[in-house]
């Protein structure tokens, strides 16, 4: 029985076919997406990056957030997400647009980020949690991430630095370092924890209650659409409610 | 064509080989042939192996012991954690699969190795790439792609490698004597023809020229689907299934329920990549097609449980007793058991919980080692005393190795399940801190730490024994030449 060539047509066939599915259509689906005019706020959506927090998401790549941290929120009937305040939606692909790679992660060994911004945008805190999470969060199994920083110790008369980290009551320093200051690449990092936050105004999966009119008709929307892709004023933000 | 078909047939059985095949000769000689490039191939995934559980094993304390050497960039969880990844897969995988499936090849084609020069060549060159790319990850130069982090400039390295180590097993295969073509070969020929389609069209699009926003996690998921399912659960199989009947000494029951198993896994296998993303920023089609194609490679789970259902029907005992056929009953269980929870988990009751925890790294670890890498250690344990014309030095230490293996695979896909649903709950429970919630997973994420090392440790058995083997080779072949060298010259003598 010679079945070599059979074979192999139907191998090519299998992988052509779910590489037309799996890869092919979604690029025709997804990869034409632009920006999309918030008729709200007059602002394009998803804005592209500043500098620093450009730089910045290159510093999450490198140290590998992505492992212990997701960057989406599932929505609805999917987990807990939008309870636990990590959006005041779910995700979708629009919102990553100006992502080179989007780095969803997929393992939640800590919290989601990908509102971190909307809901923590304390540089002072996000620093030094950076320096020693369990300075910010007692037991923190987080890694700590001292070479993002530089440990000096003061001369005689040395006054500290202004961007030198602020610790909280009785934190205990190394042996021989007086203060902490961080390095370009940790405030690019922060600035880039900033950045992440998906516009809750956005239309295509919120409010969930929303009429669904034409999603295209955003784009260049006539005037009397304009309210279809308005929240509620109720929820203007990504914060959950606080506890 | 009958039904009774054998998968495998003795070996050392001369046959009628097709027209203008070479003549037959004798497995000894096949192997003779197929020795020091295959050992070559043994070595690179040896050293990966290796590695991986060096570094795997550093990962995994660093998830509990979060000021680990934390000073050290190059040793921080998210850069040693896909280092150890990409060891595993393309370090200690891709090498030994190639190796064991040519070795297959070659025996099941009653042909000597065709090319094994190019084995020599394409193993350095892979290596050489597998390195770079580690070395990269380390430096902080990851692509960020989940399953494809290293970098670009190692895509072309790494493909040319493969299709060097890769060509002697087709060219063997295209100039076999043996007319049939056995179940496993089919096996073996799809894993080794997909892989670099996957990875070609995975690599270009993800990594080299990346598509904008979620693409490159999609195509990525893709990319790791497809080689889970015809790589690491493909060559498991076809390990199982030349190995199993071969031993027993039965036919497969049915060869058209094992073609017909083929044609699903293949054809639906990669099809299911999204299961890896469910719920995620996604078309909601991807999801679905994601699951059912999944529940469709269930039926080739099916058939394949049918066919050794009734080939060890009985046999329980003479299984269990020979190592290699242990471990290869445990891969089968590990790969039917695969098969069954990854649709199932992705079913929206379970995935609400599960998806996003230590539960799909159990899945991950329930192929990868459960059913890839104990077919691998198994085939190994077989094949390396014929490969060299050396008895394993150690006897007891196989079997050691055996239980080792399967105490640490079960101890891990258990904890890591295990793990991911107390994690999942937790998550989803929103008075819960997010310290706490890692509280409770931490437990099963240091019992992984165990099992990893246990892991290593039998790995450590078989590299130890194997340099041994290599040394007491030597030595065998050197030592006389040496001898006669300082010997007197007979003629000498007489004159
Ligand atoms: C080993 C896993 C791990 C890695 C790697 C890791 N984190 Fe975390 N992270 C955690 C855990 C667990 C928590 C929750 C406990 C806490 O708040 O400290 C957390 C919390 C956080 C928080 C607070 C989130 C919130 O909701 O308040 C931020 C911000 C954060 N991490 C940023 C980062 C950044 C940036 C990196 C990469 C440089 C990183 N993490 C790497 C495990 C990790």
């Amino acid at each position: 029985m010679n079945q070599g060539p059979l074979l192999f047509l139907g191998i090519l066939a299998s992988l052509v076919v779910s590489w037309s599915v799996l890869v092919l259509t979604p690029q025709f689906q997804l990869g034409d997406q632009g920006m999309v005019r918030l008729e709200d706020t007059g602002k394009d959506y998803p804005a592209s990056r500043a500098g620093e927090a450009a730089q910045g998401e290159q510093i999450y790549r490198a140290n590998g957030c992505q492992y212990c941290h997701s960057q989406f929120v599932r929505g609805p009937g999917a987990g807990n997400d939008l309870a636990r305040g990590w959006g005041a939606r779910r995700t979708v692909s629009r919102d990553y647009l100006r992502e080179t790679p989007a780095m969803l992660g997929s393992i939640r060994f800590g919290p989601d980020l990908a509102n971190i911004g909307a809901r923590d945008d304390h540089t002072g805190k996000l620093l030094l949690k950076l320096y020693d999470p369990r300075a910010v969060v007692a037991g923190s199994p987080m890694p700590r991430y001292p070479y993002l920083f530089e440990e000096r110790a003061l001369g005689e008369g040395e006054v500290p630095a202004a961007n030198a980290l602020r610790f909280p009551e009785g934190y205990r320093l190394p042996e021989g370092v007086d203060e902490v200051v961080p390095t370009r690449a940790a405030e690019q990092l922060v600035a880039y924890l900033g950045s992440l936050r998906a516009e809750p105004l956005f239309f295509e999966v919120f409010p969930p209650q929303a009429p669904k009119s034409e999603p295209t008709a955003a784009t260049n929307a006539p005037p009397s659409t304009v309210t279809t892709n308005v929240a509620p004023a109720a929820v203007t933000t990504n914060t959950p409610p606080s506890p | 064509m009958s039904r009774h078909l054998h998968a495998v047939r003795d070996p050392d059985a001369p046959t009628a080989g097709r027209e203008g095949a070479p003549a037959d000769v004798s497995s000894a000689a096949l192997d003779e042939t197929a020795r020091w490039p295959l050992t070559a191939l043994l070595g690179v995934s040896l050293a990966g192996l290796f590695w991986w559980g060096l570094f795997q094993v550093l990962a995994a304390i660093k998830l509990h012991a979060p000021g680990f050497l934390a000073g050290c960039p190059w040793l921080t969880y998210g850069r040693v954690q896909p280092v150890a990844w990409n060891l595993l897969v393309y370090g200690f995988g891709i090498p030994v699969g190639l190796m064991v499936a040519t070795w297959i090849t070659s025996r099941l084609s009653r042909t000597a190795l065709v090319g094994g020069a190019l084995i020599f060549l394409g193993s350095a060159v892979w290596g050489g790439g597998v390195l770079l790319g580690v070395l990269a990850i380390f430096s902080g130069h990851s692509t960020g792609v989940e399953g494809l982090e290293m970098p670009g400039f190692t895509v072309p390295v790494l493909f040319v490698g493969y299709l060097l180590m890769a060509s002697p097993l087709l060219m063997t295969f295209f100039t076999r004597r043996a007319t049939e073509v056995y179940v496993s070969q089919w096996y073996i020929l799809s894993a080794v023809v997909v892989f670099p389609w996957l990875y070609l069209a995975g690599a270009l699009q993800a990594v080299v020229y990346p598509g904008r926003g979620v693409l490159p996690a999609s195509i990525a998921s893709w990319f790791v689907h497809g080689v889970l399912v015809c790589w690491f659960g493909g060559l498991a199989l076809a390990v199982a299934l030349y190995f199993l009947p071969k031993l027993t000494g039965r036919p497969l029951p049915s060869r058209n329920l094992a073609v017909f198993g083929f044609w699903m896994l293949v054809f639906f296998g990669p099809l299911g990549g999204m299961v890896r993303r469910l719920d995620g920023p996604f078309p909601a089609w991807m999801s679905s097609l994601g699951v059912a194609s999944c529940s469709l490679v269930l039926v080739a789970g099916y058939a394949l449980l049918v066919n050794l259902a009734i080939l060890l029907r009985g046999l329980g005992a003479t299984v269990r007793a020979g190592t290699v056929t242990a471990f290869m009953a445990f891969s089968a269980g590990s790969f039917l058991l695969w098969t069954l929870l990854v649709p199932l988990s992705g079913f929206e009751f379970l995935h609400a919980r599960t998806g996003y925890t230590l539960f799909a790294a159990g899945l991950d670890w329930l192929v990868l080692w459960g059913a890839f890498g104990t077919a691998m250690l198994g085939a190994l344990y077989y094949i390396v005393p014929r490969l060299l014309g050396e008895d394993w030095i150690r006897p007891g230490w196989v079997r050691l190795h055996f239980g080792l293996a399967v105490g640490a695979v079960t101890l891990l896909v258990l904890s890591s399940l295990l793990g991911g649903w107390v994690q999942g709950g937790a998550i989803n429970d929103p008075s819960l801190e997010y310290v706490r919630v890692a509280k409770r997973y931490i437990p099963f994420a240091a019992t992984g730490t165990l099992a990893f090392l246990v892991l290593w440790g039998g790995a450590l058995l078989l590299v130890i024994q194997l340099k041994w083997m290599l040394l007491r080779r030597w030595l065998g072949h050197c030592l006389p030449k040496l001898r006669g060298w300082c010997a007197p010259v007979d003629s000498e003598v007489r004159a």
